[in-house]
């Protein structure tokens, strides 16, 4: 590792890389931050496009755009992946954990600025690797993974009743990618948050969003090697005679199930730990109050991610698995509702007394506390195997996650967003247009998702690219809604486009007395190099 | 190097580390796995057994057989008894007839599990076709014989008091010749 | 805040009303246009899913109300304008204790039921009635184990093993989807070729397997979802006790046609049932070179 990466050294150089090179180059923790944000509005555009594009199959009964269902296949799977990995991550643990993460906690870099960079641009390769396995082939007879996120196999297997084309070869690679990237970004964080606190800065008074992206990493660390391993055994099976999950070798497609939900559990707690601790200071900047039962909100954020690492059976209830076992899971899920409860709680408890005003970024906030909270008593229904039973794998499921992972993890992305785009690029955002762009996309998910409960209970499946008559109604709803978040995205936009074009030069600290983060004390945006002395905390 | 960069070091390094065993702890995952199920009926998997209980009971299960051949192997595959009724404790036999209806040689391997899955703790094969790679020359039809008991110890299990039928499944993949051609076509018992 | 819990009260009595009052939208056995609540209960474990949703929904439309009561409290009484001084309080020990509390408490009501619900699932009944069904890309065979059992002497099976008769199962058949100029008044999607009759009130042993990939047996009505496995046989039960045709659809992603191959029950008393067994018997006559699965994809012809 070079010298220059040691802060003390970069700031012997009077000036920094101009140009293109300020980015192909960056070691800087801010501009690769805000590389990883429009990274993931562009890969959001495609991720939306591809949900609008389900939402148009689906507005009546027949095949509408599609001609051939796996087509449909191709892009709910394809959707999935998108989102997952190229949307959420690196907004949340790649653009604002890199941004502020080290910002909070008093640190001038992150420990590894090199890596860093290095866990960016492995992300391009894998998101181009997932967009070209869409157009290669994939099942008999048409191009892209059509096997869901979840790829289980044998569908996922390279047999004829498969997916024998290279699609699902080159979505393996990027997920290797993806994830390679993510756990060197994992690794970077942990150490700076673990060696770089500035003097005073204990893991106790360490700001929350810090502490979220601390357990998130430790998440990501526990819980995409598996996926890497897992993914890797599909490949062999694939590719080079492996029989890990190939029943004639001795293996069980089983296990795959179960490695990919040791896994895929935590995942989504990795996309919405971020936002848990974005939403806090949020919540606690615009009430002008601090948060209520700190220590108790950073251990829920802790507790909610060990016992996340110990409930992956319930999404299997219905393989076949004892009841005992089913029993177990069904109480270690139930668990995970009690740190949960005692986060939306407290963020009631920060506002409960404060002097609320309703910036845009608030607005997003409350509005992901609610949606949080619909689609997590929604997740304890789910969580009783004996009434999953009759949702498992229907549309109650989709509302249910997307209640948690759409509305939820991207309320809080957009208040983080709003939050500090004043910090980030020094421009005021308009406040008009921020607010009309939340209720516009609050009214839109709402019509998209609320109704899926009800088709869901009626019993329709879930991966279906036609559906019978009678669930015309609700699905035309939801697809209208799905128009109106579309719209939404485009009020986004010019919302961002506008704050570029006016340039309204934003206040160190445009949010007042309630914004009391290290990130405050900086200039609008920081210079490239912040704290060259380093904040002494009390 | 400064002392910090050699902190930041130290614990990237013990992080890669934990990546490293995590990813070993996946590959570690399928012989684990294999093995639970196997130890504890996980599932529904038979047990292996070599001796025989040593008492008998009274108490009748009715043991109802399914034969299953996955695609890619041309064999017809049945029981030879639907069903059969043994004491609980009794070492029973009973036949799956398997006939290779294509022209030329296939190995077969079979797997196999029990329902209702929380029976497989106490339901134990001594003899089975299904612990070998079996072949079957075009044509050739044979008997496979599986040797049985259910374990006494299910009496001990009131919630198990009310299964009176279990059913064991078997399904015949296509599968590679064994490395060392030993084995006969002929099912050993 | 009296008025507040007031007002949730009664919303929350209105939801609940409509939750539990939907059957009057519900039809049996299959979907019915803005359906908001489960598919008719055709099975004493619907039934009992049917109720536990009931109890489970009063709860979290509950505590959504509360958290959504307790946000607009915060939102109007607290605003900068009402409020312009914030207090500072950042610990209550009662209240941090009561919130983590309460839940356990409320979960604790909610697994009760929960766990019986579960139980009841897997406490099999003695089975009048074998069937078999077995998840192909993309659609269902049927297999009716009727059959009478041989002599139940396995010391005999062991000594002639080549004497006993092979008992073939009665009889199987293809159920598949019906195209739609096909289905006549029945629901396109919904509809299928061969249907599947049981008698009223038996106990039906419902064993599932997959011949290709992952698939999932369900029908709504009666209460019964499993994953149809490769390689691994899975065993449900239904014992439905009204009379109609309940449908079902494939419930695991299993390729192109996923949507396209539902299952369907008619359930009839035991005289009808008996009648439809010997018509069956010479219909679906089992072919003695029974079509293996490798051909199952042509045989789709999509």
């Amino acid at each position: 590792m070079a010298k220059s990466t040691t802060a003390h050294d970069e700031h012997s150089h009077s000036d920094y890389p101009k140009g293109w090179r300020r980015w192909v180059y960056s070691t800087s923790n801010k501009d690769i931050g805000v590389m990883y944000l429009v990274f993931s509005i562009i890969a959001g555009l495609v991720g939306a496009a591809l949900s609008i594009g389900i939402r148009m199959e689906l507005q009546h009964p027949g095949m509408q755009i599609f001609g051939d269902p796996q087509m449909f296949n191709v892009f709910t799977t394809g959707h999935a992946l998108v989102m997952v990995f190229f949307v959420v991550m690196p907004a949340t643990m790649g653009g604002f954990a890199n941004y502020f993460a080290p910002v909070m906690i008093g640190a001038p870099e992150t420990a590894f600025p090199r890596i860093n960079n290095i866990a960016f641009w492995l992300l391009v390769p894998a998101f181009l690797l997932l967009l070209i396995s869409m157009f290669v082939p994939g099942a008999a007879g048409s191009t892209g993974f059509g096997g869901g996120w979840t790829a289980y196999p044998p569908l996922s297997s390279a047999g004829p009743e498969g997916h024998p084309g290279p699609a699902m070869d080159l979505a393996i690679l990027s997920l290797h990618i993806a994830g390679a990237s993510s756990i060197l970004g994992s690794i970077n964080l942990i150490t700076t948050i673990f060696n770089m606190r500035a003097p005073g800065m204990t893991l106790h008074k360490m700001p929350l969003f810090a502490w979220a992206v601390l357990v998130t990493a430790f998440l990501l660390l526990l819980s995409l090697p598996v996926l890497a391993g897992a993914i890797t055994m599909l490949l062999t099976d694939r590719n080079f005679g492996t029989t890990f999950f190939k029943p004639d070798g001795g293996g069980d497609p089983i296990l795959f199930q179960h490695l990919f939900w040791f896994f895929g559990h935590p995942e989504v707690y990795i996309m919405i730990l971020p936002g848990f601790g974005m939403v806090s200071h949020i919540v606690s900047t615009f009430s002008k109050k601090p948060i209520f039962g700190y220590l108790g909100m950073a251990y829920a954020m802790v507790a909610i991610g060990v016992v996340g690492f110990i409930v992956w059976a319930h999404h299997m209830y219905t393989v076949g698995m004892s009841v005992n076992a089913q029993a177990y899971f069904v109480f270690a899920t139930m668990v995970i509702a009690v740190p949960t409860g005692v986060k939306i709680f407290s963020w009631i408890a920060t506002m409960w007394g404060g002097s609320i005003s309703l910036r845009t970024p608030m607005l997003w906030a409350i509005g992901f506390i609610f949606l949080f909270t619909v689609g997590g008593v929604t997740g304890v229904v789910l969580s009783n195997a004996g009434i999953d039973r009759a949702l498992h794998d229907t549309y109650y499921v989709v509302a249910h996650f997307h209640y948690v992972l759409s509305l939820g993890a991207v309320f809080s992305i957009f208040a983080g967003w709003y939050y500090w785009f004043p910090k980030m690029f020094g421009y005021m955002y308009n406040e008009t247009i921020g607010k009309l762009h939340f209720w516009v996309t609050f009214i839109g998910v709402n019509l998209v998702f609320f109704p899926q409960h009800f088709l869901g209970m009626a019993g329709m499946p879930r991966r279906y690219a036609d559906y019978p008559e009678a669930f015309a109604g609700w699905n035309y709803v939801s697809s209208i809604g799905s128009y109106i978040s579309g719209f939404a995205v485009l009020i986004f936009l010019f919302g961002v486009f506008e704050a570029f074009a006016k340039k309204r030069q934003a206040a160190d600290n445009p949010w007042g007395e309630g914004a009391t983060t290290l990130e405050w004390t900086l200039p609008s945006p920081p210079p490239y190099h912040h704290f060259s002395t380093l904040p002494q905390i009390k | 190097m400064s002392v910090q960069q050699k902190n930041h070091r130290i614990v990237a390094a013990a992080l890669g580390v934990f990546v490293l065993s995590m990813i070993g702890a996946a590959y570690a995952a399928v012989p684990l796995y294999d093995m639970f199920c196997r130890l504890t009926g996980f599932g529904g998997t038979p047990l292996v057994a070599t001796a025989a209980p040593q008492r008998v009971l009274d108490r009748t299960i009715k043991v109802r057989f399914d034969g299953n051949v996955s695609a890619g192997l041309d064999w017809r595959f049945r029981p030879v008894q639907r069903e059969i009724e043994v004491k609980v404790g009794e070492t029973a036999l009973a036949f799956f007839r398997a006939k290779n209806m294509s022209s030329k040689a296939q190995w077969g391997m079979a797997t196999y599990n029990v329902t209702p899955d929380i029976t497989g703790a106490y339901f134990n094969k001594m003899h089975c076709f299904c612990f070998d790679k079996q072949q079957l020359q075009a044509g050739e039809e044979v008997d496979m014989p599986v040797q049985f008991f259910i374990d006494p110890s299910i009496a001990d299990e009131a919630s198990l008091n009310g299964i009176d039928t279990i059913t064991l499944s078997y399904t015949f993949f296509a599968a590679e010749p064994p490395v060392v051609a030993g084995t006969t076509s002929a099912p050993k018992l | 805040m009296l008025l507040g819990s007031r007002f949730a009260c009664r919303l929350l009595a209105v939801f609940a009303a409509t939750f539990s009052a939907a059957p009057a939208f519900a039809s049996m056995g299959q979907p019915s246009p803005w359906q908001i609540n489960f598919q008719d209960a055709a099975t004493p474990i619907m039934e009992q899913i049917h109720s536990f949703n009931t109890f489970i929904n009063i709860i979290i439309v509950a505590i959504t109300l509360f958290v959504l009561v307790l946000l607009a409290i915060c939102v109007i009484r607290f605003s900068e304008k009402r409020n312009p001084v914030p207090s500072k309080t950042t610990h209550n020990t009662l209240l941090e204790v009561a919130w983590s509390v309460v839940p356990v408490l409320i979960l604790v009501v909610i697994a009760i039921p929960s766990f019986r619900l579960l139980y009841a699932q897997y406490d099999f009944p003695k089975a009048d009635l074998t069937i078999k069904v077995t998840g192909l890309q993309w659609f269902w065979k049927i297999e009716y184990q009727t059959a009478e059992a041989p002599a139940a002497d396995p010391s005999a099976a062991a000594a002639t093993p080549a004497q006993a008769a092979a008992p073939q199962p009665d009889f199987e058949f293809d159920v598949r989807i019906l195209p739609k100029e096909q289905v006549g008044d029945q629901p396109y999607l919904l509809a299928v070729d061969n249907v599947a009759v049981v008698p009223v009130g038996k106990v039906v042993r419902v064993q599932v397997t997959g011949g290709d990939v992952i698939h999932a047996f369900a029908v709504p009505s009666f209460g019964v979802k499993i994953d149809a496995v490769p390689g691994r046989l899975n065993e449900t039960w239904f014992r439905a006790d009204r009379e109609g045709i309940y449908y079902g659809q494939c419930s695991e992603l299993c390729g192109k046609d996923h949507a396209f191959m539902p299952i369907a029950f008619r359930v009839v008393s035991e005289p009808e049932y008996q009648a439809w067994l010997a018509q069956a018997r010479q219909q679906f006559a089992m072919n003695p070179e029974p079509r293996t699965v490798a051909d199952a994809s042509v045989a789709l012809g999509r």
